[in-house]
């Protein structure tokens, strides 16, 4: 069981060091994505110092406590689509018969499907979350808890979109609703969760979980808690087991064409 | 003129197919919406408040306004299609056909947002009566005109974004360029008035690309006055002008040096 764990483990390591290096072909292009990204989130800073020059306190948070819901964010969002990057394109995948590449291979088939394909610009994300940490909380211990939370929010944002895909083995247009779920997810993370009130803030800690992802990592980071600590790890276990289950239920109904096609 | 008002036509109703895809991004667009409505209710802790001119009820509408014309432009496909189009040599194609490439960019586009545009429109109007509870006081021809300076920001902004997609020509992916580009917009020129920035900057911002393809028709639509009404369509002709012209000029200096190798 170990041996097959650390095998699987292996192989999607050169999974997604070969799709990094066929993004690193082009050297200027590859530079620009991951410069042009942490630009790309700095410009928000803009935004909270006008907000912040109208009230100190938005949502129960300081202007460093932003930053820092910004670096959790960022960081997630690195994590997930820089490492599982095809996840959100799983329900394309799955409607275009393209699945067939993966289903022929002897490893686990949804994780071959979600490592084939890296997003350069994740590395930006990843890059600028590092920034505002070092920033904000300025310990090693922080960076640390910082690094293992990132870690569990990417996984579950790549559980969401993998159930979210997976959604395609039973319905058409799936990917519509992948797609705003997974938009949701961003959309709501950057934002302090005390500006939201009533159904809303009990469905961002439920449906819609960006308070653990976000929220419940930016209070760890000021002011440690063991059960927090245990609610996102805990959610996150739930979440991959989640995924796989809904993913390998779908794929007994998963029939395709014998689509022809050439993967470089 | 024909063709182009043919491809736009084909357009209009290729996208009469995708309407699914245009009601679940409005989704989306109904997100930010409500998290901007909640960031400024929180922010305006008393309703009658006034910060930097404005009331809570024209900041909603002003973000209402501001991002129906960028969430219905479609700005990151418009830039990718062409960047792609220039990186896999499909603009070759263009260069025997009877139509300039600005001109069908601009006319397809244009033809597969309208039915985008018109849905954010009656949408975002919906939501923001129910949000808010009634309207901003406003007379028939000064909605005209705000729809008027609307389409010329959105001509505009797809020259804009059609120009930063022609980077490719430079750099093999112009994307990050129009990242940089749409949060220069949606930061500056979509969240915010210009009158919320220090006194420094405003005069910057206020000639810069934001004031023609943002602030310019939610401000009209906020605080309509005439004189405002001018200046901000002439500014509009002198982008569209310009904009225009910035196109024709990286496009030809592109396809000089193009290579395409088999197809």
């Amino acid at each position: 069981m170990l041996t097959a764990v650390k095998n699987q483990g292996k192989i999607s390591i050169l999974s997604i060091k070969y799709a990094l290096m066929k993004e690193m072909l082009n050297k200027t292009t590859f530079l620009t994505n991951v410069i042009f990204m942490i630009l790309n989130n700095a410009s928000f800073i803009i935004q909270w110092i006008v907000l912040y020059s109208i009230q100190d306190n938005i949502g129960g948070y300081t202007f460093q406590q932003v930053l820092l819901l910004w670096g959790v964010a960022a960081g997630s969002y690195g994590v997930s689509h820089f490492f599982f990057e095809n996840a959100y394109e799983l329900a394309e995948t799955i409607t275009d018969g393209k699945l067939d590449a993966y289903i022929v291979q002897p490893k686990n088939i949804l994780l071959s499907a979600i490592t084939s394909k890296v997003k350069t610009s994740a590395l930006g994300d990843l890059l600028y979350a590092y920034i505002m940490c070092v920033v904000v909380a300025r310990s090693f211990s922080s960076i640390l808890l910082f690094t293992f939370l990132i870690i569990c929010g990417g996984i579950i944002l790549t559980g969401i979109a993998v159930i979210l895909g997976s959604l395609s083995f039973w319905f058409k247009r799936a990917d519509m609703v992948a797609e705003a779920g997974n938009g949701w997810m961003t959309n709501f993370a950057n934002y302090p969760d005390g500006i939201f009130k009533g159904v809303v803030k009990v469905l961002l800690y439920t449906l819609i979980p960006v308070g653990i992802v976000n929220y419940i990592p930016v209070q760890l980071l000021t002011h440690f808690r063991l059960s927090n600590l245990g609610i996102v790890v805990g959610f996150a276990s739930v979440i991959i087991l989640l995924a796989f289950i809904v993913f390998y239920r779908g794929l007994k109904r998963y029939s395709s064409s014998n689509l022809m096609s050439m993967r470089i | 003129m024909r063709k182009y008002v043919f491809i736009f036509k084909s357009e209009v109703m290729s996208s009469l197919q995708y309407i699914w895809n245009i009601l679940f991004g409005f989704l989306g667009y109904l997100v930010i919406l409500f998290i901007f409505f909640q960031l400024w209710q929180y922010l305006y802790s008393d309703p009658s408040q006034v910060i930097h001119g404005y009331t809570m009820e024209e900041m909603v509408w002003y973000v209402i306004v501001t991002e129906v014309l960028w969430s219905s432009l479609g700005g990151r496909k418009l830039c990718m299609k062409i960047s792609n189009d220039v990186k896999s040599g499909n603009i070759a194609y263009n260069l025997c056909k009877p139509y300039s490439y600005i001109g069908y960019a601009l006319s397809s586009h244009l033809g597969s947002i309208l039915l985008k545009f018109i849905i954010y429109v009656i949408l975002g109007m919906s939501l923001g009566l129910l949000f808010l509870g009634s309207f901003p006081s406003i007379s028939i021809l000064s909605i005209l005109v705000v729809l008027l300076s609307s389409i010329l920001a959105t001509i505009i902004s797809t020259l804009l974004i059609t120009f930063i997609g022609l980077f490719a020509f430079k750099i093999e992916d112009a994307n990050p360029f129009y990242w940089l580009y749409s949060k220069f917009i949606l930061v500056l020129g979509t969240i915010f008035p210009v009158e919320f920035f220090p006194q420094v900057i405003r005069p910057i911002l206020q000639y810069s690309p934001i004031f023609a393809v943002t602030y310019g028709p939610a401000k009209l639509f906020v605080h309509f006055t005439l004189e405002n009404a001018i200046e901000v369509l002439c500014i509009q002709g002198i982008y569209l002008v310009i904009s225009y012209l910035l196109c024709l000029w990286l496009y030809k200096k592109g396809v000089k040096n193009l290579n395409v190798n088999g197809g």
